[in-house]
């Protein structure tokens, strides 16, 4: 296939893909049903399930919106080359940290391998880790050893470093953010041609948000001291870059941190005062950018990640949506979970919904 | 030998504390493979063997674990059977959990005594650094009353980072130089100002410092030998360690093995159990056994079961075809055969099985193609030294190669050489065109008897219509032999015939026909698809037939090839005779014997079995006692 037709493949198969992206209307037409009537909507028998329980149906619901995801992302890698593949994959295998982090609380709580394995998403082979022969390890350090001979080893020799040497849990799961957005910024850098500036762009965007938010976790709710919360960020390709980050971890509170931000992003954050107002108006302002992306750029590669990543915006809301239903929550409460779902990286938040 | 061999559904119901000890039963017989289908009846939902499964996975895992350090026996008596039961397997367990915290404690040790050679690496790259920078290091080896200096390693893809991190805390880091994914730096900064700040990020950063040796500024050769030292003393380290870990494990090196042979006694209920359902004291299990097993099979559990049990079996339903295993061939000359079967696919029940077909034809076709007495001696020669390499294919090499030599000797062939032995029947080259016409009616024959073979497939699973009018069915057929026939009319008397064609376009018409009534598509495309596949049907049988002149045409290009040798040959001295005539040799038997080979699966694959053999099926997979080690 030249690259012209796969530049066409793709394109159109983004297209396609990104008319199953919701509408604001639709979440709001969804959030007035009952689950009966969601159930019905979206498909989901589980829902209705009388033998599964609440933990059951929310875990089955999560699963199958995950495989739809993942689905999509196979689907739309393969007219990829092997770069382009790689970066796309980077970005899928999130879900399998996810599954590490939930492995590592698991050990370090003593959990069993049957309890661990409850919390875990079933990924497909290229995305996932070896999951049984991970359970089966005993402790953490067994844990991150095994790991380093496949191919989260960077990942996994960075965690084990920190852990040995600082024995908690913070550090740990720090390292592996950390490398995991360090990856996939590497990934964007040994892309040429035309995709380089819109995916550039929007994994800037991504790294904009992830940084500011970890930027004021660490350094005012976890009071981590300027250098150390450097040293977790990621330099971003956009707003946050490095200059703005040493700069920015040096001030000493949100306000004087909010009035540095770059007028872009100032902006975007009006009217938000607390950290919950802050991620849910960055949620936004990355979705805006992953739209603009979407809609606008050449680069059928940088559309296909934009569509992505709102494809799991969207399906996390669902989830958030559902979940919220199972637990009979109030419909406030739903709209605050809706509107700054992620997906769950947290084994008690999951945990939450049993 | 071309039938399958019958098999019976049977379902075993036992009392669910028998079940270890009739999943040994079972094993032992090794005729009954797991049926893992939920039972009809929706009673029957426990899954008793899960918490076993569990414990023996795990058990498993750390023996395993256990024996990356400790050598563990490849093969273990097995002669008496006895029944490990849940409480023994916990047991087991729990040891081997002890013996593995032990075993991993010298694990760490080994990972350390390798950090630190590596460690001692990178020092000895650090002073022979050091010895050409024009400084006083003595005063990088401690803290000044100003200035506080770390001097040590880092992960390279956090140097940028850290870099930024550690300017934070008022200090500037150097990097002097990088060894793979090591960088060496010296960060430097005010004494007393942001130090706990500094160590936190050092420590996230992974920095590990290293110490300036006190005689550096005096000898660099002592201290490079006293690294070298550490080195050899690493070295001596790691010797001792592996001698106590030697000693520790004998001490209980016979529990070990006792271990594995429980584990090996407690697989078969282990892989049994996703086969197995319960409701309270009554467990069922299902599988497949061979029809002459089952007598054999019910005496077994007689025997061995305390409590009352019920085996019932019965034949294969229609519907459940696809499920049933194949037993494989068992004759050890096909052995080799089988093996490039199954690269296609296993025979589905109830499908002949192609593997004695695949193994003579496959032999007179090899032979005809490279018929040589001494290539063939060599080939064969070649796969009988090789044998333990090649394993169970060098009985393949050496059948390929007493092929060739046999239809050396019909052939007159001798590497080559037309003299050095009479032909029994004559040389390929004396009658070429006899050869074309002995390969083509070979290859019809080929043909119809594939397509009677998947006649007989779809008859066997009472595929009726697809029998009849599917790909290579009997309307296929008789088209084809009318093709046949109006094709020797043509070459005979000058015509095709009236007969032929009247059977040919009916048979084409029959299956347009069916085609037709079969498309579920708008009338144009339905008119397309049906044309295309007519034709498709007449080019397809006309070119499949003629592809069987390669089988004349390599036998030809055999003897061609050994004409150009010896021409070659004769244009030179003794020596660059006999060096041309061994090189040519050798060329021939390589590239030739390998493209021949290529060209007779090829006719195979496509010619045969994409023809009769739908290679959708399952091998036979009994339950089994494993007296070899896993992975063996």
């Amino acid at each position: 296939m030249s690259d012209t037709s796969r530049q066409a493949y793709l394109h159109t198969r983004v297209s396609v893909m990104s008319t199953r992206l919701f509408n604001p209307g639709e979440f709001d037409a969804l959030m007035r049903l009952d689950l009966a009537g969601m159930a019905e909507r979206l498909g989901f028998r589980a829902l209705l399930d009388e033998q599964l329980s609440t933990r059951g149906k929310s875990r089955a619901v999560e699963q199958t919106l995950i495989q739809t995801l993942l689905t999509e992302l196979t689907i739309l890698t393969r007219p990829m080359l092997a770069p382009e593949r790689a970066l796309v994959l980077a970005w899928g295998r999130r879900y399998a940290l996810f599954n590490l982090k939930t492995l590592i609380r698991g050990k370090l709580h003593n959990l069993t391998a049957r309890e661990i394995e409850d919390q875990l998403y079933e990924l497909p082979p290229r995305l996932g880790l070896a999951d049984q022969a991970l359970l089966r390890t005993e402790n953490v350090l067994e844990l991150l050893r095994a790991l380093e001979d496949g191919p989260h080893a960077p990942i996994a020799r960075q965690a084990r470093e920190v852990y040995e040497q600082r024995r908690e849990p913070f550090a740990l799961e720090a390292a592996i953010d950390q490398r995991y957005y360090a990856g996939l910024a590497r990934h964007v850098m040994r892309l040429q041609d035309d995709h380089v500036e819109p995916l550039r762009d929007l994994v800037g965007a991504l790294l904009d948000r992830v940084d500011l938010m970890w930027l004021l976790r660490f350094r005012f709710t976890y009071r981590l001291s300027p250098s150390e919360t450097f040293f977790w960020l990621v330099p971003s390709f956009r707003l946050m870059h490095r200059e703005r980050l040493l700069e920015l971890v040096d001030l000493e509170s949100i306000e004087r941190v909010r009035e540095a931000l770059p007028t872009a992003l100032a902006d975007s954050l009006d009217g938000a005062d607390t950290l919950i107002e802050l991620q849910r108006h960055l949620g936004a302002h990355f979705a805006r950018r992953a739209r603009h992306i979407l809609r606008r750029s050449r680069s059928g590669v940088a559309r296909a990640l934009a569509y992505l990543m709102l494809r799991e915006m969207d399906l996390m809301t669902l989830f958030a949506l559902i979940q919220g239903r199972l637990l009979g929550l109030q419909p406030d409460l739903v709209v605050a979970a809706v509107e700054l779902s992620e997906p769950a990286s947290n084994p008690a938040g999951r945990a939450a919904a049993a | 030998m071309l039938t399958p061999l019958a098999m019976k559904h049977v379902r075993l119901l036992v009392l669910t504390e028998d079940l270890p000890r009739a999943a040994l039963t079972l094993a032992e017989t090794e005729s009954f493979h797991p049926d893992t289908r939920e039972p009809g009846d929706p009673r029957l939902s426990g899954t008793p063997g899960h918490e076993y499964r569990e414990t023996f996975q795990q058990a498993r895992t750390r023996l395993a674990k256990i024996g990356n350090l400790i050598p563990l026996v490849e093969e273990v008596d097995l002669t008496e059977i006895r029944v490990v039961d849940a409480a023994e397997l916990a047991q087991v367990n729990d040891w081997l959990g002890r013996i593995w915290r032990e075993t991993s404690r010298y694990e760490e040790e080994y990972r350390r005594l390798e950090d630190e050679e590596g460690f001692v690496a990178e020092q000895q790259a650090a002073v022979a650094n050091f010895a050409e920078l024009r400084v006083d290091l003595r005063l990088l080896r401690s803290h000044t009353r100003f200035l506080e200096i770390h001097v040590g390693l880092v992960p390279r893809e956090n140097l940028r980072q850290l870099q930024g991190a550690v300017g934070l805390a008022d200090h500037m880091l150097f990097n002097y130089t990088t060894r793979g994914e090591q960088a060496h730096v010296v960060i430097v900064g005010p004494r007393g100002h942001g130090e706990t700040e500094l160590a936190s990020v050092l420590s996230s950063a992974g920095f590990q410092s290293l110490p300036i040796p006190q005689e550096l500024d005096r000898s660099p050769d002592e201290i490079a030998e006293s690294l070298a030292r550490r080195r050899a003393e690493i070295e001596i380290e790691r010797q001792t360690l592996g001698h106590r870990l030697q000693e520790w494990a004998a001490s209980f090196a016979e529990r070990l093995t006792e271990a594995e042979r429980t584990l090996r006694l407690a697989e078969p209920f282990v892989t049994l159990d996703p086969s197995v359902r319960n409701a309270g004291h009554l467990a069922c299990l299902a599988g497949w056994v061979p029809a002459r097993a089952v007598a054999d099979l019910r005496r077994r559990l007689d025997d061995s079961l305390t409590q009352p049990f019920q085996l019932d079996s019965r034949d294969p339903l229609a519907d459940e075809r696809p499920l049933v295993p194949s037993v494989p061939v068992r004759s050890r000359l096909l052995q080799p055969f089988a093996l490039l079967v199954k690269q296609y696919g296993i025979p589905q029940y109830g499908e002949v099985d192609p593997v004695p077909l695949f193994a003579v034809t496959f032999l007179l076709m090899f032979g005809t193609m490279f018929g040589d007495v001494g290539q063939g001696a060599v080939i064969a020669i070649l796969a009988w030294i090789f044998r333990k390499p090649l394993g169970r294919l060098y009985l393949f090499g050496v059948l390929a190669g007493l092929s060739s030599m046999a239809f050396g000797f019909l052939f007159g062939s001798v590497f080559g050489s037309k003299e050095l032995l009479p032909a029994l029947w004559m040389s390929p080259l004396k009658d070429p065109i006899l050869m074309l016409q002995l390969a083509l009616g070979w290859g019809i024959l080929f043909i119809v008897l594939a397509c009677l073979l998947a006649i007989y497939n779809r008859l066997v699973v009472k595929n009726l219509a697809g029998a009849l009018f599917g790909h290579h069915g009997l309307v296929n057929l008789v088209f084809y032999l009318a093709l046949i026939w109006g094709a020797v009319n043509l070459a005979t008397a000058g015509a095709f015939g009236w007969w032929p064609a009247t059977l040919g376009l009916m048979a084409l018409g029959g299956l347009a026909w069916y085609n037709w009534r079969h498309l579920d598509a708008p009338v144009a495309e339905r008119v397309l698809v049906v044309f295309i596949e007519t034709l498709e049907t007449v080019i397809g049988y006309a070119s499949n037939t003629l592809s069987f002149l390669r089988v004349a045409a390599f036998s030809l290009n055999h003897v061609a090839l050994s004409i150009a040798i010896f021409t070659l040959a004769g244009m030179m001295g003794t020596f660059g005779h006999l060096v041309t005539l061994i090189l040519g040799n050798i060329f021939v038997i390589v590239l030739e014997g390998g493209i021949v080979m290529i060209q007779v699966m090829r006719l195979q694959y496509y010619e045969g079995f994409s023809r009769y053999f739908s290679g959708n099926g399952h091998e036979f997979a009994p339950l089994r006692l494993r007296r070899a080690a896993p992975g063996r």
